[in-house]
């Protein structure tokens, strides 16, 4: 695998919403990164609905229906759903794919009916749980790919929130360690995402089907989520930024090995990816309230493609039930950065978004388009490793945060932020010995397999 | 792209307001002598601040003293205890130097401060372990209530006798050996029988909830710090059953 | 004929009974209980049973308890001719059915209210006989060692004479790691003693999880390559090989051993909570798991009230070592050598412990000695002239003696370790009210003191036959008149020792000594007729002598 050396956008100044260097078209002729922003809405079947295939079908007929039929409602012209895998989904491979071809033929109807541009994305679970089982040679492995294969028939979009690399993730970020995360993401989670990746490329490419992307959810998401609001401490948001720049590298990869975009929407990280790759990102922010909190609602939407509500439980609404109501709140979304488009006022509108949140913390100042641009160059300006290149995120990520005096920190996430910097710098330059390192230092982590990353 | 440094009317930045306040006690007062005297309190210096209020009684009111100088400095200290910058001993050292400031404001007053109500505390009679009742004494001074400690070891009926000399708005008993906490149920059988229906909130490493709460009048005390806030509910209105109600249970 | 010397140790949570050669001195036989006989966990506990139920009924539970253990033995009674009891002055007082109602209270008014100030408990030789129901032969003679005061028993100077600190020349400090831990600090040729209610969270109490030494209790913790080794006692409660976990999630990645884990001792948590900081899964009173728990299994956990509880109690034990110092006018730092005496203190691991600051930091001799009352008591029965060795350190004692309670030092130092462990105050804020105050400062820390065990187990020495562990657990039955079967008292009993049998009228059966004590009564309380009574129990069980 090759590692990326270049920047697909020049300058970051050329990032816009809507709009992508290399455009994506799916089976149904809807193009993503092409000129618009479209929302891509994820609803979540309810707890028990998953007992039965019959229940679970029904579940998801329903919450997708109600999504497509109030787009046409309020008259959104296009839409993606997406449905994350629930593990039975991913455990029964024929479920996954009886939801599949059930949504297909929706969304197909209701072309044939109003005319509805949408699109179906199918997000794999990553069920190989890294503490439990061999990442690449398991009977979850085995269900993974077989998911793939099935749902890639029907979908337009394939997806996952890949987990190489959790275990070591979860054991050092409860202990503060930099290294650890550095390994976790770097190391582990790049190698499970090469080997991961190649197949499911394959896999989609017999399928003509679009290998969407991957995001770094299970590692950079709890940690920023940990690091929580303004009265929170678990951990220093300073933390959570640089392990969203070390991720980004990581995520990275599916790229690499062929996925074209739409990035996976809870990939916070996207906007660094935009910049490398030119592909479409799919993001969320203040619409995706309704699943978790964050500290950058607006800046997020700043050069997102698709525009997504994370996950909502289906239930009812005043408004009607949730995946209406949030279809519609992420269609008006939309709306107002495609009004900005078409009177040209896309910049000024960009700028509204960046400023809402640039200063509001450390996670919306490294996502700024300008900052996100810079720490993707610092990862393609050292392509000799995975270590290197994440390494060098770090590093610019850190720089960044210390070097604009609007940006206020705290004397505590401050103190951290210079701590976390001494160790990195404390680690060693090649990639074989910091892997000794890590290998000596985490050997023992309860469940860490070295050969599922074709370590030793 | 412009970039806005003046950004207080997009958000508010409360983790820098947090620790901002969180460093030091607030400005209280723009008098230097009146600031001196809260930032001594704050320091839980007795010594110092029983100077800086002798110095500043030569030309000020002592109610002023009091009201805009001791207790904004000791509200400060309970503030920053709530944020968890500040801890116990020095919640009690602050509360020993406000009451010794106080002390001295009132015998230059002639009279004693009005306080926000009486409240008896004591420890049970048999019993010497008082750390728990040295706290809530602390921690009621440090509230503006007025503190009638009968100290350690005290008989029933001494008990009783105080509260109808006294009629206080609560009682407090603290109890660290089980075999002294049987004096609770009868000091509150006493106060019952001459229909003095006042809220006796028993703690201490002795008693547990379901023994308290097995007498009338009884209330639970789980831990020391909570005894300002019961008494503000008594101060709102609230009988010994609600009282109950509300922190037990 | 062999002529055989009984020796006794009272212990709050169970007692130890030895026979020996009077000739040779020789250990004949051993035997121990698991528990003590009262309702109750802790010496108070003991004293308000007493005062409930009666001194009489009391001393008929010891003795029957104890009568059970002298059978366990399986030897000639008949051929004791002396027996020597040590213990704190609760039990002595229990065995001798001396009144222990000074005992009850430490406020000097309620003392002299009820005429009971300035008690004292000299040493004594009784005859067996005129112990009721006692098997001993009548004419046989009980040694009963003297008290330095009401806190400080004979035990407490078994402690101080049986761990050799008088003789050792240098600044040492004893301490008994139990629910009082007793203690006495030696300088300059002075002792200072005194004795702190540590609370039951130091023998595994008042923890969520926490258990007496019983099979399956944790009672070890060690890192083992980023993983972490548990010790588990095994079914003759001797520490076994248990599984390698991880921690904070409790995954077992290596089954070890045969018992499965129930719960987690006093020394057990003790090691939990040092490994836990140095690993940095604690921030006290934090603990730093994303579920807020440390796992030692899927359903043993350690929770953040527990750290507090366990913190208190740790907390307790330093206070009291800082205040004896400040008595003699020394820092803990001085203190060259540590004793520790007790199960806990057998067991406990030296660097554990110092980390939590229960050993004081720079000692270059930790003594584990193991339970110094039985080897004293086995001491008075071969050389009864003893007795007055430790008559003489008693009245010395007396002077020097500390009552914590009533010491302004202790409370000070004592409100620092609540917050300390409660609220996370930083040590550095600790130490510099210790200067504000005036008291002397202590370096926290962990020395690598040379640790001498005098015992391989908490008995000490146990002579070439096997030890007897004798069940004196009192269970009685009675149908209370009016009793529905409701089963309210079954479900309310925190020690799940009451039974509710099926039939009608329902036989109720208790447990007396899992029993939590009369301080709790919770089943009096929820009974909706008020005909359940605890002290029925009481007198029924002391009532049948017979059936022994």
């Amino acid at each position: 695998m090759k590692l990326s050396d270049k920047m697909a956008y020049e300058s970051y100044a050329d990032m816009m919403f809507g709009t992508a260097i290399k455009p994506v078209t799916t089976k149904h002729g809807l193009v993503i990164g092409g000129g618009f922003v479209i929302p891509e809405i994820v609803p979540h079947p309810r707890p028990g609905s998953e007992k039965t295939l019959k229940t679970l079908m029904r579940e998801f007929e329903r919450a997708n229906f109600d999504a497509l039929e109030r787009c046409v409602l309020v008259g959104h012209p296009a839409i993606v759903i997406e449905n994350e895998h629930i593990s039975q989904m991913t455990n029964n491979p024929d479920w996954g794919m009886e939801i599949t071809i059930q949504t297909a033929k929706q969304i197909e109807e209701f072309k044939i009916k109003y005319g509805l541009k949408a699109a179906y994305r199918a997000t794999i679970a990553d069920i190989r749980r890294p503490d439990r089982v061999n990442l690449r040679d398991s009977e979850a492995t085995a269900k993974v790919l077989e998911s793939f294969e099935k749902c890639a028939e029907a979908a337009d979009i394939i997806s996952i929130e890949s987990l190489g690399g959790k275990e070591i993730f979860d054991y050092s970020i409860i202990r503060n360690d930099i290294t650890g995360i550095l390994f976790s993401e770097a190391i582990l989670g790049g190698r499970d995402m090469e080997w991961l990746w190649t197949r499911i490329v394959d896999i989609a490419e017999r399928k003509k089907c679009i290998a969407g992307g991957d995001t770094d959810c299970a590692r950079s998401n709890t940690a920023m989520f940990m690091a929580g609001g303004f009265i929170s401490k678990d951990i220093p948001h300073t933390l959570a930024a640089l392990t969203r720049a070390i991720g980004a590298a990581r995520t990275l990869v599916a790229h690499e090995c062929g996925a074209t975009g739409p990035g996976k929407d809870c990939g916070y990280e996207n906007p660094i990816l935009k910049a490398i790759t030119g592909m479409p990102m799919s993001m969320e922010g203040k619409s995706s309230a309704c699943a978790h909190p964050d500290l950058c609602g607006n800046v997020i939407a700043a050069v997102c493609d698709l525009w997504s509500n994370e996950a909502v439980a289906y239930h009812n609404m005043f408004g009607g039930t949730t995946p209406a109501v949030f279809a519609e709140i992420l269609g008006y979304d939309a709306a107002a950065m495609n009004s900005a488009v078409a009177l040209g006022f896309q910049k000024e509108f960009q700028a509204c978004l960046v400023n809402s949140d640039r200063y509001r913390g450390p996670h919306g100042f490294i996502l700024s388009p300008d900052n996100a641009w810079h720490i993707g160059k610092a990862i393609v300006e050292n392509s000799r490793s995975m270590y290197a290149r994440s390494k060098a995120a770090a590093f610019k990520c850190a720089e960044l945060l210390l070097g604009d005096p609007n940006l206020r920190i705290t004397g505590y996430e401050k103190e951290s932020l210079l701590g976390y910097l001494k160790v990195l710098e404390s680690l060693p330059d090649e990639e074989n010995d910091f892997i000794d390192l890590c290998m000596r230092k985490y050997k023992n982590v309860n469940g860490f397999k070295p050969d599922s990353y074709g370590l030793q | 792209m412009k970039y806005s440094t003046d950004t207080s009317g997009i958000f508010t930045r409360f983790d820098m307001e947090i620790e901002v306040t969180r460093r030091s006690i607030r400005r209280i007062s723009s008098d230097f002598a009146l600031q001196a005297i809260a930032d001594c309190v704050a320091d839980g210096d007795e010594e110092k601040t029983e100077e800086a209020v002798k110095e500043a009684l030569e030309q000020k009111d002592p109610l002023e003293i009091i009201h805009e100088g001791l207790i904004p400095g000791m509200n400060e200290v309970s503030r920053l205890w709530d944020e968890g910058v500040y801890f116990l001993p020095q919640v009690i050292l602050s509360s020993d130097a406000m009451m010794a400031g106080i002390k001295l404001c009132e015998q230059k007053l002639g009279k004693p401060l009005k306080k926000k109500g009486k409240i008896i505390t004591h420890t049970a009679e048999g019993d010497i372990h008082d750390i728990g009742q040295s706290i809530v004494n602390a921690l009621l001074n440090a509230d503006g209530f007025e503190v009638i400690n009968l100290g350690t070891d005290v008989p029933i009926d001494v008990v009783v006798e105080a509260c109808l000399a006294h009629k206080p708005i609560m009682l407090t008993g603290t109890a660290l050996m089980t075999t002294t906490m049987s004096a609770f149920p009868k000091i509150a059988a006493k106060l019952k029988s001459m229909n003095f229906n006042i809220p006796f909130v028993c703690g201490g490493g002795a008693v547990n909830e379901e023994f308290v709460t097995g007498f009338d009048l009884g209330i639970w005390g789980k831990e020391a710090s909570q005894a300002p806030a019961m008494a503000g509910d008594i101060l709102e209105g609230a009988h010994w059953q609600e009282l109950r109600s509300k922190w037990n249970g | 004929m062999i002529q055989t010397g009984i020796a006794i140790d009272l212990g709050t949570s169970g007692f130890r009974v030895q026979a020996l050669d009077l000739d040779s001195g020789a250990i004949i036989a051993s035997a121990i209980s698991t528990c003590h006989p009262l309702p109750g966990s802790n010496v108070i506990d003991h004293i308000h049973f007493t005062l409930e139920a009666g001194l009489e009924t009391a001393n008929s539970f010891v003795i029957q308890a104890l009568n059970r253990l002298l059978e366990g033995l399986n030897i000639d009674l008949s051929r004791v001719v002396r027996t020597a009891v040590c213990g704190n002055p609760i039990q002595l007082s229990l065995f001798i059915s001396q009144d222990i109602e000074d005992l009850a209270y430490a406020g000097s008014k309620k003392l002299e209210s009820l005429g009971k100030s300035g008690v004292v408990r000299d040493a004594c030789i009784i005859k067996a006989g005129i112990i009721k129901e006692l098997i001993l032969p009548e004419d046989s003679e009980i040694i009963i060692p003297p008290c330095v005061h009401m806190e400080v028993g004979a035990d407490a100077l078994a402690m101080i004479i049986k761990t050799g600190i008088l003789e050792r020349n240098e600044t040492a400090i004893v301490t008994d790691f139990g629910t009082n831990a007793e203690m006495a600090l030696f300088h300059n040729g002075v002792i200072y003693t005194g004795s702190t209610a540590a609370g039951p969270a130091i023998e595994g109490r008042h923890i969520s999880c926490g258990t007496l030494a019983v099979p399956g209790a944790v009672s070890d913790i060690e890192p083992e390559g980023g993983r972490f080794r548990l010790t588990v006692l095994d079914e003759r409660l001797l520490p076994e090989k248990g599984d390698l976990i991880s921690l904070p999630e409790g995954e077992t990645a290596e089954k070890c051993g045969s018992t499965p884990v129930t719960g987690i001792t006093g020394t057990g948590v003790i090691a939990l909570i040092s490994e836990a900081l140095e690993n940095k899964l604690i921030s006290i009173p934090q603990i730093n798991s994303t579920d807020g728990l440390l796992k030692l299994t899927e359903n043993v956990s350690f929770n953040r009230n527990d750290l507090m509880e366990a913190g208190k109690a740790t907390g307790a034990i330093r206070t009291g070592h800082l205040t004896l110092c400040a008595n003699a006018g020394i820092s803990p730092d001085d203190i060259q050598t540590a004793c520790l005496s007790g199960a806990a203190g057998t067991y406990l691991d030296v660097r554990k412990a110092q980390t939590l600051g229960l050993v004081p930091p720079l000692v270059k001799t930790v003594i584990q000695a193991g339970n110094t009352s039985l080897a004293m008591a086995r001491d008075l029965v071969l050389q009864p002239e003893k007795t007055d060795e430790m008559s003489r350190l008693a009245e010395k004692l007396r002077d020097t003696y500390c009552m914590f309670s009533s010491s302004k030092i202790f409370n000070r130092v004592y409100l620092l370790e609540f917050s300390y462990w409660t609220e996370g105050m930083p040590l550095n804020l600790y130490r510099s009210f210790l200067k504000k105050y005036g008291l002397p400062d202590f370096n926290p820390g962990v020395s690598s003191p040379e640790i001498i065990r005098t015992v391989e187990n908490q008995l000490g020495e146990t002579g070439s036959t096997p030890v007897a562990v004798v069940d004196i657990s009192c269970r009685e039955e009675l149908t209370p008149t009016g009793c529905t079967g409701c089963k309210a008292c079954e479900i309310k009993c925190p020690q799940k020792a009451i039974h509710v049998g099926e039939n009608q009228p329902p036989v109720v059966s208790v447990d007396l000594s899992a029993c939590n004590g009369v301080s709790c009564k919770n089943c009096e309380r929820v009974c909706p007729e008020k005909c359940f009574s605890l002290n029925g129990y009481f007198q029924k069980f002391a009532g049948q002598t017979a059936c022994l």
